[in-house]
């Protein structure tokens, strides 16, 4: 006998392209090692949440050899920045990711020219972290700062560009077949849910969520990324529900139109797997769309493992799940007749 | 009405104004004293992010006339970090967790936050949720939130060193490394602006008419009464194109305002550029606009048949996009098969419901170079597509980014940037719109609604042979982001799945629908939902567990894809078995399993919600509460 509250698990997995689909993607930077030994981005980049500057800065920082909150960086502005388009297609740490460490690796080997020459080493000896610079197996080493100084002083500014490609290319009308995208993710989710038999509310008590990212730049933004997108697709699974009746819409505010709450959010355990990107010099791919692609799926696998009934269409309100559950009740009696 | 003389302390500051009573707390805040921590992002007390205190107690100034709040203490966010002061443990906490992502709903949530630890410092995480449960956030999934709380919390009674907030440091690499959000400190403090918070000298205000109707004929505007109300500055209707007038991310079938005909509800007909909203707002009720209804379709698959109303004479078959992948053969695949299963699936339409509604302001600056600021998430293709709408070469078009409160997809779409550029063109003032809430919801794209036929063919051992998937996506009535989104959608359908013998067809269809476009996922959400819940019901006919089927059908080094890519490296055993390992799974062939299962509740998982009335009982002990 099936209690009124009950428990189930289920999971999906998923895949996902990284960058624009079937066609060439590119994305530019400048990069200049500045004043003060700081660093100074210019590129086309749209923040819109995901955390994209940061990650930037620290590539920045990395590739330079200073701290990130020493990187400067000029954003979206067309009369301004290099194209680097939108925001979109989980494509900015791969493709803009990309292009600022390229940008940044011409800006430092002027910046190691000069002072290979002034300290008369082999240039590949020299090295830079966290605003120090110094010759490999030496005892020559100083700030950044006066690394940048002394490459002026020589009558250089340490200037550098980038621009990154991806090279997917278009499907074939016919039988569709093409190579839309040079860089591939991959995700598993697992839902637990308890079902309220007498109301049809599911709640979703838990997710885990193991993602590939290629590389995590920052695993912090990564979690972030994967938690905002499994309460996306919880809420695409069992509220959310744009509604127009002849055109007119129904759902037109908050009061209607019901988003996932404090309430409503499980516990999410993120599990970050590392394929390295071959084909980038990051390594790093993406996860701001595929971390949503199998939460919807993992929690109707779940009402299903929970009380047998499967829910075909989103979102799983508490009104179909107990229509369902009454047409298998149904149904079961109607067997038991027979 | 008159004026009515004002007074409150914000911030510890006394305040004396004059001010009009159908200001709302959040107006006054926000327009007279140019406090823009506190946003509006539902003007209907729904998504907290106006919230403020008010003589101490949460409230959301968006409910609150400002006459009530006459006399009382107003802190707002700008309020919590007087300038030249560190930030709160609060914010510091939100800064070290990552709490804040567009920041749009920080501000408010860092008061509602804020409010909770002054109730009750000692809040356990289920109280924290319940008093944070009037604040959305659309971007973090909230758990860095909770984190966040929870943290400042400890901070602040002293369990926790001050430490914890501070920074990782740098170890031996800035790759792979926690760093702190570099904007967090301005979103946290309320001190970023967005672009409905940007205010330029002279700037007027622009209010849009919108159709009532889902389809109809345009006869004739008249706008020459609103034209005349004092302190209108124009009108603009299509007729004030100069180019080339057609925008969308991969067809260009949507004018900036309706032309000779309206294809959906909430699509914008004119636009009033006034000294103020009121104004603006009065002279858009005062265009006449004479409209001749004609038949309409609101089904994708009705749109399909023969003599189905036409949405776009370019075509003729509704069909935006059809996208057709062939793999192998597929009636052998079937032919081999032991088990077929066919299923229908069905996704809803949804918003994307980012916190900060649509805005922006254009100019034209001292060059001639006409300027856009908004939150857009292409403004490259934004300024390819502007130049030729308005005739202009390419550098006499600029547009700048503002800070984006929130896109998923939905920023992508020009879908009022073009009647600020022709109002800013017309009037040579900046120009202002912002979006209400509703106006962003009825008016702008949504996630495709989609109807997914699914057949699959599999032998006894679990692998499959072959699939047939059809889907339909509603496009609604402009082409948007629709060819790519039924692009992707087909290409990633059947899943990281080995499948010899594939048919997948998907169509993107227009009909009279508010219009479909670009969403987190652009469209692999929806196709990749059939295969999972589909990959399941096999699973269970053929007695197997859920992830030993994906296992025996996975994608590995080398795979060829269903478009006949063949890949490297290919993750998929690794998450498969990550996910797995995390979650304890207990092994078993999919079906109603629930009541047996060795694996629920403990780690991982959060108690259920069992939200009642929580009753504070005063007496001896002051916070106990009882759920």
């Amino acid at each position: 006998m099936m209690g009124r509250k009950v428990r189930g698990r289920g999971m999906a997995a998923s895949w996902y392209g990284i960058a624009r689909t079937a066609t060439i993607d590119r994305a530019g930077a400048w990069a200049e090692i500045d004043d003060g030994g700081t660093g100074k981005i210019v590129t086309g980049v749209t923040e819109i949440g995901e955390g994209i500057l940061t990650l930037l800065a620290q590539v920045a920082a990395e590739e330079i050899g200073i701290k990130p909150e020493d990187i400067t960086i000029g954003d979206n502005d067309t009369a301004r920045s290099p194209e680097a388009a939108h925001a979109g297609a989980t494509r900015q740490t791969y493709m803009i990711g990309n292009s600022v460490a390229l940008a940044c690796r011409d800006a430092r080997a002027k910046l190691d020219r000069e002072l290979a020459d002034h300290w008369e080493v082999e240039v590949d000896s020299i090295e830079a972290f966290d605003g120090e610079i110094w010759s490999k197996g030496s005892n020559l080493k100083m700030s950044m700062e006066e690394a940048v100084d002394i490459c002026k002083k020589r009558g250089v500014v340490p200037v550098g560009s980038g621009s990154f490609t991806a090279h997917g290319t278009g499907l074939d009308p016919v039988d569709g077949s093409g190579s839309p995208w040079q860089a591939y993710v991959f995700g598993t989710q697992v839902a637990e849910v308890e079902v309220d038999t007498v109301t049809g509310e599911v709640q979703v008590l838990g997710i885990w969520a193991a993602h590939d990212v290629g590389r995590a730049i920052n695993p912090r933004g990564v979690e972030g990324q994967i938690e905002g997108g499994v309460v996306q697709g919880l809420g695409q699974a069992l509220m959310e529900d744009y509604q127009l009746e002849n055109g007119h819409t129904k759902t037109h505010g908050f009061a209607k139109y019901i988003l996932p709450t404090s309430l409503d959010i499980p516990e999410i355990n993120t599990v970050i797997i590392e394929d390295p990107d071959p084909k980038s010099p990051l390594g790093a791919k993406g996860i701001g769309e595929p971390a949503l692609v199998p939460t919807a799926p993992a929690i109707m696998n779940a009402i299903y493992d929970a009380v047998g009934v499967r829910m075909t269409s989103l979102p799983a309100t508490p009104e179909k799940v107990l229509a369902a559950l009454e047409a298998k009740a149904a149904a079961g009696q109607l067997e038991a007749a027979e | 009405m008159s004026d009515f003389e004002l007074e409150m302390v914000v911030n510890g500051k006394s305040i004396r104004r004059r001010a009009k009573p159908h200001l709302r707390l959040l107006d006054f805040i926000r327009d007279e004293l140019n406090l823009t921590g506190a946003k509006e992002g539902c003007g209907a007390g729904e998504c907290g992010t106006c919230s403020v205190f008010v003589d101490g107690k949460l409230v959301k100034s968006c409910l609150m006339p400002v006459a009530k709040a006459q006399g009382a203490k107003v802190e707002t966010i700008e309020g919590l970090t007087p300038h030249g002061n560190e930030l709160t443990p609060v914010q510091k906490a939100f800064h070290k967790t990552g709490a804040s992502q567009c920041g749009y709903c920080i501000p408010g949530m860092v008061m509602a936050a804020t409010s909770a630890l002054r109730e009750n410092p000692g809040a356990g995480i289920e109280e924290i949720k319940e008093r944070l449960g009037g604040n959305i956030c659309r971007c973090t999934g909230y758990t860095k939130i909770f984190e966040a709380v929870e943290i400042a919390r400890d901070v602040i009674s002293g369990k926790l060193s001050i430490a914890a907030l501070e920074p990782d440091g740098a170890g031996k690499s800035y790759i792979g490394n926690n760093v702190r959000r570099l904007d967090a400190p301005s979103k946290v403090s309320g001190r970023l602006r967005y672009a409905g918070d940007m205010v330029m000298p002279g700037m007027l205000h622009m209010q849009v008419l919108r159709s009532p109707h889902a389809h109809a004929l345009i006869r004739s505007i008249d706008t020459s009464e609103a034209e005349s109300l004092p302190g209108v500055a124009c009108v603009i209707t299509a007729d004030d194109v100069p180019g080339e007038d057609g925008f969308g991310v991969f067809v260009h079938d949507q004018p900036i305002m309706a032309r000779g005909r309206v294809r959906y509800v909430g699509e914008a007909v004119a636009a009033v550029t006034a000294d103020d909203v009121i104004t603006a707002a009065r002279a858009v009720s005062l265009i006449k606009v004479e409209y001749e209804p004609v038949a309409a379709v609101f089904d994708a698959e009705e749109a399909m048949q023969n003599g189905a109303p036409v949405v776009h004479d370019y075509a003729p078959d509704n069909v935006v996009k059809h996208i057709p992948i062939r793999k192998g053969d597929i009636e052998q695949g079937f032919a081999e098969a032991d088990l077929v299963v066919e299923q229908t699936y069905d996704t809803q339409a949804v918003e994307h419901a980012y916190l900060e509604p649509e805005a922006g302001i254009a100019y034209v600056d001292h060059d001639d170079v006409v300027t856009v600021v908004s939150p857009s998430q292409n403004i490259t293709h934004h300024r390819h597509m502007l130049a030729k709408i308005i005739d202009k070469p390419i550098n006499k078009v600029r547009f700048i980014m503002s800070p984006v409160g929130g896109g998923f997809g939905g920023k992508e779409d020009m879908i009022y940037q073009g009647m600020l550029a022709l109002a800013a063109m017309k009037t040579g003032a900046p120009v202002r719109l912002v979006y209400t809430r509703e106006e962003s919801i009825i008016s702008t794209a949504k996630r495709h609604p989609a109807r997914i036929t699914y057949k699959m063919g599999l032998r006894n051992d679990g692998r499959i042979t072959a699939v047939s998937f059809r889907m339909i996506c509603d496009g609604g009535a402009y082409g948007l982001s629709t060819e790519g989104v039924m692009r992707k959608a087909a290409i990633l359908s059947c899943g990281p799945y080995n499948i010899p013998n594939v048919e997948i067809d998907v169509y993107g269809i227009y009909t009279h629908n508010t219009p479909s476009g670009a969403f987190r996922t652009f469209g692999a959400m929806q196709s990749q939902f059939a295969t999972e819940s589909h990959m399941d019901i096999c699973a269970e006919k053929l007695g197997l567990d859920p992830f030993e089927i994906r296992r025996i059908n996975m994608m590995q080094d080398g795979a060829v894809t269903h478009t006949q890519q063949v890949l490297g490296s290919v993750s998929m055993g690794r998450v498969l078995d990550a996910a797995e390992k995390a979650c304890r799974w207990d092994s078993g062939p999919v079906g109603m399993r629930g009541q047996e299962r060795n694996d629920l509740g403990g780690e991982g998982t959060r108690p259920p919600c069992t939200l009642g009335a929580r009753i504070r009982k005063t007496g001896d002990d002051d916070h106990q509460e009882v759920a």
